[in-house]
Order: C-alpha cells, then sequence, then structure tokens
C-alpha cells in the first residue's frame, strides 16, 4: 500500500522552492514599505494617526522631521497602505534575523529620503555556534502564548516547498538538544516562567530567535495585563523575525540571517 | 441577530433560562457575564432551541443557581464566570479556577497500587500550542486524562474593550491564528447584527470563499497530520503540500495567506477579477482532487485503518451532554452545523450537506474532515461561476451604541461573537469559541486507551488552545 504513495508522489514533480526565491523575500507578508520620493510631512502624520499599533511614530532629529517605521510592532494590517496616498506599499523584503534596532527603519521627511544605518556584527553566540555546528542546526521551537498563526508557518517550514532539512536544519522535540530557541510570544503570564525553564534547560552556546509581532514587541497584546509581553522581556534574545505572521521565506531568512549564514 | 427584548426586563431570571434548558432539544451556546454602566453584573445566557438562538439577559443579584447540573456543557463557563465576575454559583460540583495558575491546584487524583500520574506539559516536544496534560496510567491504559489549560491566556476580551468597532477584527484575527478569518467574520458579522446592516452579496461570497477556503487548508492539514501520528510520512507530506499550494493561491489572488487583513464590518476589504476567480478555482479543484486521491489511499491502508478505527471514542451521549460543537459532534453523530442550523451570509441562498458518522472514533473525525474537504471545494466552485456583481463593501455608522451577536460555522464548529457596542466603541466583547465546548469531551475520548495513542486522538479533535484559553 505505502507503494500507491510513494508513486503517486513520484508522479508529481518537484514544488521546492529556490533558495535566491526565498532568501529576503517578504511577498505575502502584508508587510509595508516607504515610497520615501512620495513622502510628505501630511502623509507621515496621517499614517501616524492611522496606524493602530504606534508602529509608525513621527520623532522630531535635531529639528527635522523624521519618520520611523518599527516592524517589530507591525502586523501588516495595510492602515498605512490605505492612508498613504501612495507613499506606502507593500514591502518585497523586510529584515528577518536581525536586532531589535535594526528593525526600525527611518526616513527623513523633508529630505524625502531613508536614514541608513550601518550592518551589525555576528554575536559572539552565533560565531561561536556557527564555529561548532557548521551547517547543521537544531531548533527547538517554543509557544510562549502565541495565537497559532506563527506555528502554522513555522510547521510549513517543513512541506516540500520549503523543506528546511536541505539547509541541515532541523526542528527538535527537546530544548537539551537544541542550538537555538524559535519562541513565538506575546508571553503571557501562565507561559513565562515555563519560557524560562526551556531556556535554562537549553545547554551553552545557545541562540534565541523572537518570531512575529507578539515574540518581537508583544504585538496587539503589548497592552493586555495577562502577558508579560515580547519574549526579551522574560528571556535574553539574539535576533528577532518580525511579521504576522512571518511567511515561511521570512523565517528560514531569518534563521539563516541569525547565523549569518545568508 | 439583535437581542430579543422580549427576553430581557423584569421577568428574565436564571431559573427561566435554567427551565429553558430543561426541555427537550435545547443546547447551551455560551453564558457569560457582563457590566452595566451602573456597575450592575449581567449574566448572558444562549441557548440554541430548535435551530433557533435564544438569548436571555439577567440581572445578577445574589448567588446564580448552576446550569451545570441541567446541562454539563455549562460547567467550563461557570467556572470562568465565577472567576472572572466573583459571582457565586449554587450547586456547581468544581469551581477551581481556569485562567488563574495558582500552585496549589488540585488535580483529582486516581489512588490505586500501580497507578502512575504522567506529567505532560506545557511545553509539548513539537510545533504546538501550549497546555497541561496530567495522565493517570495504569501500564499503558490511560485511567483518567485531566487537562489543564489557559497557558496561553491573552485577556484577548478585554482588550476588545475601548477598541473602535473598525478594528475588532484585527484582534479578532490573533484569537486563534489557523482560524483567523472565521474569527474576523463572526466578529464583523456581530457588529453588522448589531446596527442592521446588510453586507452586499458579492462581499457575502467573497466570505464564504475564504471561510470554505480555511475549512479546506485546516481539514487537509489535519488529515496529513493524523498521518504522521500513526508513521504513514509519505502522505502526511503530501497533504502538507496540498495545503501549501492553497496557502499560496491565497497570497497570490488575495495578498493574504491565512485571509488576514480580508473582512472588515460590512463586507471585505479585496475583490477578485474574473480572471483572477477562474485561475484561483483551477488551484481549488486540482488541491480537491489531489486531496481526494489521497485520501482513499490513506482510508484503503491497512495500518491506518488499523490505528484510526475505534481508537478515541467519543460517545453521542457525551458529546450531547458537553455541547460539543463541529466536526468533533458531528462525527459522534450529533448533526449540528451552524451553516445550516442558523445560516448567516451567503448560506441564506444555499442548501448544504451536512455529513456526519456514528461511530465517534478517529476514523470518523478523519472522515468527516475528508468529506468536507470535499464539499467546501465544490461550494466553492459554485461559488466561484456565479460570483455575484457589485460592491463588495458598505460603509458601516462610526457611532451609535448597539448590541448583537452572530455566530459562524469555524472549521473547529461554532463560533460566536456577542458584542455591546457604545458611541462606535467596543464595550464588552465575548468569544465562544468551539474549543472551549470541545476542550472537556477529549479526556472522555482518551479514558480507556493506551497513552501513546493520546497524540493521534488529541489530533484528531484538534482543538485550539488560544481560542480556547484567549
Amino acid at each position: 500500500m505505502i507503494f500507491d504513495f510513494v508513486n503517486r508522489s513520484l508522479r508529481s514533480p518537484s514544488v521546492l522552492v529556490s533558495v535566491e526565491e526565498l532568501i529576503a523575500n517578504s511577498q505575502g507578508s502584508r508587510m509595508p514599505d516607504v515610497r520615501s520620493e512620495v513622502l510628505t510631512a501630511t502623509i507621515a502624520r496621517r499614517v501616524v494617526e492611522a496606524c493602530g499599533l504606534s508602529a509608525l511614530a513621527i520623532e522630531d532629529a535635531d529639528g527635522r522631521m523624521t519618520l520611523s517605521l518599527d516592524y517589530g510592532k507591525c502586523t501588516g494590517c495595510g492602515e498605512c497602505i490605505e492612508a498613504g496616498e501612495g507613499a506606502f506599499l507593500l514591502a518585497e523584503s523586510v529584515s528577518c534575523g536581525v536586532s531589535r534596532q535594526s528593525l526600525i527603519r527611518r526616513w527623513d521627511v523633508e529630505g524625502r529620503a531613508e536614514i541608513l544605518t550601518c550592518e551589525e556584527e555576528l554575536s559572539a553566540s552565533a560565531r561561536e555556534i556557527r564555529s561548532i555546528v557548521g551547517r547543521a542546526l537544531n531548533i527547538r521551537q517554543v509557544d510562549g502564548g502565541s495565537c497559532n498563526g506563527c506555528e502554522a508557518e513555522i510547521g510549513a517550514l517543513s512541506n516540500p516547498y520549503y523543506d528546511l532539512e536541505r539547509f541541515g536544519i532541523h526542528f527538535v522535540a527537546s530544548p537539551k538538544h537544541a542550538d537555538m530557541l524559535l519562541v513565538t510570544g506575546p508571553i503571557t503570564s501562565n507561559m513565562a516562567e515555563a519560557v524560562k525553564r526551556t531556556y535554562e534547560a537549553t545547554p551553552a552556546p545557545k541562540l534565541v530567535v523572537a518570531v512575529g509581532a507578539c515574540g518581537c514587541s508583544g504585538g496587539i497584546f503589548a497592552a493586555s495585563s495577562a502577558v508579560s509581553g515580547s519574549v526579551d522581556a522574560v528571556i535574553p534574545v539574539d535576533a528577532y523575525i518580525p511579521g504576522c505572521p512571518p511567511t515561511p521565506a521570512m523565517l528560514l531568512t531569518g534563521i539563516l540571517r541569525t547565523l549569518r549564514r545568508r | 441577530m439583535t437581542t430579543n427584548p422580549a427576553t430581557r426586563g423584569a421577568e428574565a431570571t436564571a431559573e427561566s433560562a435554567l427551565r429553558l434548558l430543561e426541555g427537550g432539544n435545547a443546547r447551551l451556546v455560551t453564558l457569560f457575564g457582563s457590566v452595566d454602566p451602573d456597575g450592575a453584573k449581567r449574566v448572558h445566557y444562549i441557548v440554541d432551541v430548535n435551530r433557533e438562538y435564544r438569548s436571555i439577559s439577567v440581572p445578577v443579584t445574589g448567588a446564580l443557581p448552576s446550569a451545570t447540573r441541567i446541562s454539563p456543557a455549562a460547567a467550563w463557563h461557570e467556572r470562568e464566570l465565577h472567576e472572572q465576575y466573583g459571582i457565586e454559583i449554587d450547586g456547581h460540583p468544581d469551581l477551581r479556577p481556569l485562567f488563574s495558575h495558582a500552585a496549589d491546584y488540585r488535580f483529582l487524583q486516581v489512588q490505586g497500587v500501580g497507578v502512575c500520574e504522567l506529567p505532560v506539559g506545557p511545553v509539548h516536544a513539537g510545533i504546538i500550542e501550549p497546555g497541561h496534560f496530567r495522565f493517570s496510567v495504569m501500564g499503558d491504559s490511560v485511567l483518567h486524562l485531566e487537562p489543564r489549560l489557559f497557558y496561553t491566556h491573552k485577556g484577548t476580551e478585554k482588550l476588545f474593550e475601548g477598541a473602535g468597532i473598525m478594528n475588532g477584527q484585527a484582534l479578532a484575527e490573533s484569537v486563534s491564528g489557523d482560524n483567523c478569518f472565521a474569527h474576523a467574520v463572526a466578529y464583523c458579522q456581530s457588529v453588522e447584527n448589531a446596527f442592521g446592516i446588510s453586507v452586499p452579496p458579492r462581499g457575502r461570497a467573497i466570505r464564504l470563499l475564504g471561510l470554505e477556503l480555511e475549512r479546506m487548508m485546516a481539514h487537509i492539514g489535519d488529515v496529513g497530520a493524523l498521518c504522521g501520528d500513526v508513521g504513514c510520512a509519505v502522505p502526511a507530506a503530501y497533504n502538507s503540500r496540498i495545503k501549501e499550494s492553497l496557502l499560496q493561491a491565497s497570497a497570490r489572488f488575495f495578498g493574504t495567506r491565512y485571509w488576514r487583513g480580508i473582512a472588515i464590518p460590512g463586507g471585505v476589504r479585496r475583490d477578485i477579477s474574473t480572471e483572477d476567480a477562474r485561475a484561483f478555482g483551477k488551484v481549488v479543484a486540482h488541491a480537491a482532487a489531489d486531496f481526494a486521491e489521497m485520501a482513499q489511499l490513506i482510508l484503503d491502508t491497512p495500518s491506518v485503518q488499523n490505528r484510526f478505527e475505534e481508537t478515541g471514542v467519543l460517545s453521542n451521549k457525551i458529546a450531547r451532554d458537553l455541547g460539543a460543537v463541529g466536526p468533533v459532534a458531528r462525527s459522534s453523530g450529533v448533526r449540528i452545523d451552524v451553516r445550516r442550523d442558523h445560516p448567516y451570509g451567503h448560506y441564506r441562498n444555499i442548501t448544504i450537506e451536512i455529513p456526519h458518522f456514528p461511530q465517534g472514533d478517529v476514523l470518523a473525525r478523519a472522515r468527516m474532515r475528508i468529506e468536507e474537504t470535499r464539499i467546501s471545494a465544490r461550494l466553492i466552485q459554485e461559488m466561484l461561476n456565479g460570483l455575484a456583481a457589485g460592491i463588495h463593501r458598505t460603509p458601516v455608522p462610526r457611532e451609535g451604541s448597539a448590541e448583537g451577536f452572530s455566530a459562524v460555522e469555524s472549521p473547529r464548529g461554532e463560533l460566536l461573537y456577542w458584542i455591546r457596542i457604545g458611541n462606535g466603541r467596543i464595550i464588552r466583547c465575548h468569544i465562544k469559541s468551539p474549543s472551549f465546548q470541545n476542550w472537556p469531551c477529549l479526556p472522555f475520548a482518551v479514558d480507556g486507551n493506551i497513552s501513546a495513542d493520546f497524540p493521534l486522538i488529541n489530533k484528531s479533535f484538534n482543538l485550539s488552545y488560544s481560542g480556547c484559553d484567549r
């Protein structure tokens, strides 16, 4: 009987998505990007008003108006794109597997240009893990209280389109076998202790990646009294993957980026 | 529908709600509290009597007579009411807290020589949500299972309070992330019912597309996961591939893999061109045909039959007593489905086939998901072939005060949102998720089985932790 399955599968062409198509591809995540050349002060004020999660903010840097967009808070609700009069559009690529600070982009509104910051260094633990495990990486996924949206997408990483194992990465059942914890949030009050203990049970060197808007910032649940907040409110975090939920391509990009394999 | 004014006022008492439950053909849908502007507490009962929702709202003055004595389906609802509103419930057998996790929580203990306690969770071994299971086992056999949930409790109902009515759907989408469209639609319909707004036909049609597609994706994924749990790796992988093809089609034609950001009070935010509708239909038809073929192979496999059949039986009596809903109920011979019993949106215009199986085992729940996938795919094709023309969204007043509720049949069953709106803002939102109702059924299906079958039985229920915990 099992041969019928194999036969059935072999008749279908491969659906494996190439690495080039996956890396730095955020399509389908609904995250916004800014067309700085058409950005105005009026639009900036309007989108800040429209954003229900304060992912967009106006800052005053030396008397110059700066618009900031924090992807760690953004759920891709699309309000800014509706209110942005063409200055906001769907992002093709969003940084994943970077520091919390690097999830925030800034634009000089009057100068109509993005304020670019320089690339950050690979952390000591990431360097150490890369030197020990080479191309093999064991991940323990931990749900700290999420809505299950991130889990659905993390689960998709193992399907024949993304096939995470081709990169030598696989999910393990115990934190004791893990090099990396992939933690979703928000960390609820009821899960905080379990998340801390899971972290402690993971042998060093270890990496922690916070996943999703809730994992990065508490997201839509940040104000709730029943949650402790973002993952880094409970355990140390090395890198962040934004999105609500992040697409499988963003998750894969973020995991590889954390180790600077991409 | 809006709350029936005839059931409000002086004559509505908790006793009258309980009498309603005592009569035959009555099923408790939900029970929850609210606080009036003057600070007075109120309890709301929603009961399904002969396929008609009756809403009874009762002011609370002292202790409340427990509905659990009449309908065990009320047990967890009354525990929640007691814990969150401090209302005394007279005659409730078990008022241990659900949400607050104190260290001195007492599990039911099974005593006797050779009985072992097996604690599992909250952190589970796979990519799944957290919860704790306390098994009392004798050798391989489970004598008793007690789940302790609410690890993912996020105070979601409280977060709705104060939000503008046009923002609530974003929160609804984050209640149970893999059924986010059903949650968003249930929320939007409750606002529309409160204000008496009618969604344009095209908006209703696109909602049906999303709801049935979400059901297909959930069921195809579940059947694959069931195969994975019995070591049948090839169909597990193949089903994940079929599911992914639908997710990618959603991203391509609707800009979102899980239909987030589409539902909005008054309709939907995305339309689809005739050309795209045709292409989308092709992907769905292909996925459905592929899955049907794969499903037949799965059901014909002796090792699968051996593991699925007579495993994790939920009896019809328990399912009825505990008010089970959705595919779980229908697989135990309880013929309920919101789409047929309380039609909403475009379901009012169509007759829908409701499969049911009497056996109540894992096999019945697997076959239920296979049948429902076939029916959903057909509904999507019919919808796409005769997609109503016109606008897909109608304006909703940003001001005004009203109260209303609405249910949809999510992939997991009856999902109900009840909201009270004051000056365009949400004052109270209650979510009755199908998993909250179905979780208490699971131990009855597990007891007497071997502990190694637990993951399989649990998967066949596929309950949402976050949806239940909120």
